[in-house]
Order: structure tokens, then sequence, then C-alpha cells
């Protein structure tokens, strides 16, 4: 479990670093792949975790990535690469990652933690996520942050809580799909009208 | 219940499949009288769990109510806008339906959760489908920020989930009586550190300062029998979801950041910014958004408090507010284009020009500022009574000063509405240039 929880750690680091999003597709891929082989190695295989870990697979190691890539495809190569990430962005990163040692430290008196390893590798993730999503400017690295924060939360919930019910599992990965289906409408619409896909461009509103 | 609930929308569902196919034209008037009849068997069925007291139920009815008027306006508003894809239109309204009809009868948290997360992604395509470059701004802002905010709210979830796990109840362990029975078994500060996130999560959907940043970008850009849902019920039934959470696992009072002081902070906070942000505002949509956000604040403030009679003063302003709100998003709509502009200062001279949708429209304002005997003054008279009460004299105050203020606001956009100037002397200049171009008068 350490080992894919790391993989997810690596990929969510490589995320800030690359700038063609294709790369970034690649990566999420990469996420869910280790994501659902982390629900098989997570204890007594049973029917709900067969179902899990499946679904996991399927959906975020292929449809997600699936449909991300074929909206890049879409587009000129020159649209398709990111700024590289601003100098505090590296500094942010570092100090965040940091932090999570802190919180480790605060909450371990309580019990809650059942896997440190696990749980810095999960909040860690989190906290780049986020990150990416105030300092990358390209429409689908904000949608691939939004789903390696979420890729994140499923390895910081394995660290405290081991498994989630089912209903939580499916309810999660199917509010996701359907969250990844309409930003890339709206990534495909936005290049369309704006020709562009750097989301700085969209400030009509404050006009 | 939500099983039961949830049949309406997925009748909407059926009759647009059916109704696109076979009688495009009678389609919406069809999803109309059905969403209305929906309302009333719904209030019938119902209706001795209503008298008992049982207010979820009442929050359930009123939710069907906003629905069938906002299914009536949007007969009137498909008219004007031609461009509209119906089918998508109507499959994106009944899911969205569907999310708010599960919000406010759910009684578990992470139901909840799910159902508000998926409420921002039906909303959030109703916005795209108005097809311009604002609409893709503001669903875009609005989809990103609400979900970064739900994603903070799960992990406060799973927190809570990881420390009643023992109970091996499955997602039930997140029933609200669930959490109320075993609060004490969670840690005092696993249960801080989930109330700040989920109040600030949730409180991203709901409206509060400071996440409200999409608010105003989605709700004035939205199409208006849709800002009357968002407005009107997603707001009040988000923010009804963190008071379910706040009073299922409370902190005591004297701990610095509980729940309630968090409503009560944040509360304030958005009737401060949602009051000077009505007072300069001159896109008619982006006023009622933050009418919205005042509102929302007044709301948390009643709820925060905690006393009995505060909330049932909270519930009292979502009703009403509710009502009142989603009727002005939908004459706003008409009113724009009617006036072919969304700017308050070309809005003018209304009682002339559209005297029905100007008396309507005045009706709705002096309801919203509180003028008696109108519903919500009484609700706010009531909120303020339970910060007299509970001596939280500094946010009573606020909450006085913002109410004038706000009411100040209110009157000055409905004035200059209703006999405003400005579009008499563009005619005036108008006809000044045409004669001018004659050759009548010098430009003198």
């Amino acid at each position: 479990m350490g080992i894919t929880a790391l993989i997810v750690f690596v990929a969510s680091i490589g995320m800030l670093l690359v700038r063609n999003v294709k790369h970034t597709v690649w990566l999420l891929a990469v996420q869910g792949v280790a994501l659902g082989v982390m629900v098989f190695l997570s204890g007594p295989i049973t029917l709900d975790q067969i179902a899990i870990g499946l679904a996991t697979i399927l959906i975020k190691g292929g449809v997600i990535p699936f449909t991300m890539n074929r909206v890049t495809l879409r587009w000129p190569l020159s649209y398709r690469s990111d700024r590289p990430l601003p100098w505090w962005g590296y500094l942010a990163g570092i100090a965040l990652v940091l932090s999570v040692t802190h919180i480790i430290h605060l909450l371990s008196p309580v019990g809650i933690i059942h896997h440190r390893d696990l749980f810095f590798y999960g909040l860690a993730s989190i906290y780049l996520g986020l990150l990416q999503i105030i300092s990358r400017r390209h429409v689908l690295s904000q949608v691939g942050s939004l789903i390696a924060v979420e890729n994140a939360l499923v390895i910081l919930a394995a660290s405290v809580a081991g498994q989630l019910p089912m209903f939580m599992e499916f309810g999660m990965l199917i509010d996701l799909l359907v969250a990844v289906v309409i930003l890339s409408w709206i990534s495909r619409l936005v290049h369309r009208q704006f020709n562009t896909t750097d989301v700085t461009v969209m400030r009509f509103l404050r006009r | 219940m939500v099983v039961l609930a949830g049949l309406g929308p997925i009748g909407v569902m059926v009759l647009a499949l059916i109704g696109y196919r076979w009688m495009p034209k009678r389609m919406p008037i069809t999803i109309a009288v059905w969403v209305s009849l929906v309302f009333v068997i719904t209030g019938i069925y119902f209706y001795r769990e209503m008298m008992h007291g049982i207010w979820e139920m009442w929050l359930l009815l009123l939710v069907d109510l906003i629905a069938a008027g906002s299914a009536w306006d949007s007969i009137w508003w498909i008219r004007e806008h031609h461009t509209v894809k119906l089918l998508r239109y109507y499959v994106w309204w009944a899911l969205f339906w569907l999310a708010l009809v599960i919000i406010a009868t759910a009684g578990n948290l992470v139901l909840a959760w799910l159902a508000i997360e998926f409420s921002t992604l039906a909303s959030g395509a109703l916005i795209v489908e108005m097809g311009h470059r604002r609409a893709l701004e503001a669903a875009w802002k609005y989809i990103v920020v609400a979900s970064v905010g739900m994603l903070m709210a799960i992990i406060g979830i799973v927190f809570l989930y990881a420390s009643l796990q023992f109970e091996h109840l499955g997602w039930h362990t997140l029933d609200y009586t669930n959490l109320h029975a075993h609060f004490l078994a969670i840690s005092p500060i696993v249960r801080k550190m989930a109330t700040i996130l989920i109040v600030c999560g949730i409180g991203t959907k709901a409206g509060l300062v400071p996440f409200h940043t999409w608010l105003p970008d989605a709700h004035s850009v939205a199409p208006s029998p849709i800002s009357g849902l968002l407005s009107g019920i997603l707001l009040g039934v988000s923010l009804v979801t963190i008071d379910q959470f706040v009073a299922a696992v409370p902190l005591s009072s004297h701990v610095l950041l509980s729940g309630q002081h968090l409503l009560l902070f944040f509360g304030t906070l958005s009737v401060v910014v949602g009051t000077l942000a009505i007072l300069v505002q001159t896109d008619i949509k982006r006023m009622l958004a933050y009418s919205s956000i005042e509102q929302v604040g007044i709301m948390a403030i009643g709820f925060g408090i905690g006393t009995p009679y505060a909330q049932e003063a909270a519930i009292l302003q979502l009703v009403f507010h509710a009502m009142i709100k989603s009727g002005l998003f939908y004459i706003s709509g008409h009113l724009s284009v009617r006036y072919h502009s969304i700017h308050l200062p070309q809005m003018t001279d209304m009682i002339r020009r559209h005297r029905k949708l100007a008396l309507a429209w005045a009706i709705g304002i002096l309801a919203l500022a509180g003028l008696p005997p109108l519903g919500l003054a009484f609700s706010e008279w009531m909120i303020l009574y339970g910060l007299w009460s509970s001596h939280l004299w500094v946010f009573l105050i606020v909450l006085s000063i913002s109410l004038m203020l706000g009411f100040a606001a209110l009157m000055h956009h409905l004035i200059s509405g209703l006999w405003g100037e400005t579009n008499r002397s563009l005619e005036q200049k108008e006809a000044f240039g045409r004669i001018a171009i004659t050759g009548g008068v010098s430009h003198e």
C-alpha cells in the first residue's frame, strides 16, 4: 500500500513540474491505476473491494484520462503547453509538504492515524494539488489538479479509515466522472471562444 | 422518502425525452403542469408530517414550490431565448431539482455532501448552456471554487467517519442521529478540525463570505429560472446542512471556533459585504446575488445564535427569502429582455413602460428590504430579538446598521428604476438628435 501511495505522491509532484498537459493526463492515469491496485492490497479481498478496485481502475485510470486526452488531441501543439511553475510555487510546495509532519505530530496522540506514511503521502498530495490549482494557468492543468486532490483524498481516507463505505466510494467516483466530463466540455468551449487555454483570460465578469 | 420525492425530477426527465421527440412546443407547459402536480401531491402526502412539525417536510415542499415557479417561468424564458437547447436544458434542470430534493431531505451528512456536489455540476452545466463568454467564465469559476470547497468538506467528513468506524454501520455512521448519539466518542481536536473544514467547505456552496467569490458571477449569468433555484433554494439548503452538522456534532460554546462561532462570524461578514455591495451594483442580477449573500448571512447568524427561537427565525428567513428572491430573479430576467440591458441605470421609468412587471418588481423589492408587514420584516425582527436576548451586542449593532443600509440601498434602486429619469433624458437626446439631423435645432 505504501508503494502505491508513494507513486501517487510522486505523480502529484510530477504534475506540478511538467508543462505539457498530455503528460499531466498520463500522470493522472498512473495515479488512477495505483489507487485501484491499492484497493486490492488493502486487506482480504471481498466482492466490495473487487468492485471498487475495478471501478477505480476503469474510471480513474481509463475513462477520465481518455476523456481529457480526447480534448487535447483537438488542440494544436501550442495549446497543450502550460507555463512553468512560478518561483514561489517551489517554496510553497516544500513548505506545505514539510507542514504535514506537524499535523501528524498534532493528531498522533488522538490515535486516528493508522498508517503514518499513507497519511503523509495523502495530505502532502492534497496540498500539492491545491497549490497546482492556484499556480497553473492551463484549463486542463486545473481540471487535473482537482482530480489529483480527489485521488490524494482516497490515500488520506485509507490512512485513517482503512476503506470507505462502498456508497461513499462509488458516489465520489461518479461525481468525479461527471465533473471531468463537464469540465472537459467547458475546456473545449473555452478554447473555441477565447482562442486560448489560459484561464487568466477569463476576465469579462471583472469589467 | 428520498426515493418518493425523487420521482418528480425523474418524471421531468421522461417528459423531456418523450416531449422533445413528439411534442416539443408543448413540452415546457407539460413539464410545468407535472412539477405543479408534484408540489400539490407532496403537500397532501406529507401533510401529517408537516402538521407534526417535521420541518424537513416543509423544506421539501418549499423546494417543490420554487421548482414549480421555475418550471412555469422557464416557459416564458424559453420563448425569450430561442437558441436554448430544450432537451439538455430540461435534463440538467431535472437533475438540479433532484439534487435539491436530496439535500433538503437527507438525514445523512455524506448523502447531503454528494447531492450538494452534484448540484454544482448540474447547475454549472445549465450556466454553460447560455453559451456566451461570460457564462463560460462564470461556470468555470463556479465549478472549480465550489469543488475545492466541497473537497475540504469531505476531508472533515472522512475524519468523522474514521472516528466512529468502530460501529461498523457503513455509511449510516454519518446519519445525523448517529453522529449526535456518539459525538463524544470523537476526540475534541478531530471534532474541531471537522467543524472548521465542513463549515468552510459547505459554506462555499452556501455563499458565506469570504468563500462567496463564485456566487455573484454564477447567479448573474445563469438562466433566470435557474438563478431563482440557485439563490432561493440551494444557498438555504446548504446552510441547513451546515446547521444539521453543527447540531449533531456540537462543540462547547467556550471552544474558540465552534460551529456556532463560525456561523456568527461568517454570517456577520456576509451581511456587511452583501449590504455594501448592493449599494454600488449596476447589474440587476448581481444586485440580487449580493442581496442573497446578505440574506444567507442573516440566516447564518440565526443558526449561529443557537437558541430554538433563533433557529425558527432562521428557517422562517429561509422560507420567505426563497419565495421572494426566486420571484425577483424571474422578473429581473424579463426586465433585462424588455430593456435589452442588464444595467440598472438603463432600466428606468418602469412604471410607465412595463406597468405589470414594475408592480411585481416593486412588491418583491419592498419585501426583500424587510418592509412590514411582509414576511422578512418578521423573521429579521426575530433574529434581532434573538441576538438581544443572547446578549450578543456587537452582532446586534452590526446587523441593525447593515439592515438599515440594505433597506436604503434597495429603496434607491427601486425608486430610480420605477421613476428614474435617465431614459427620459435619453429619449430627449434621441428626439433632439432627430430634430438636429433634420436641421430644425442648432447644436448650441
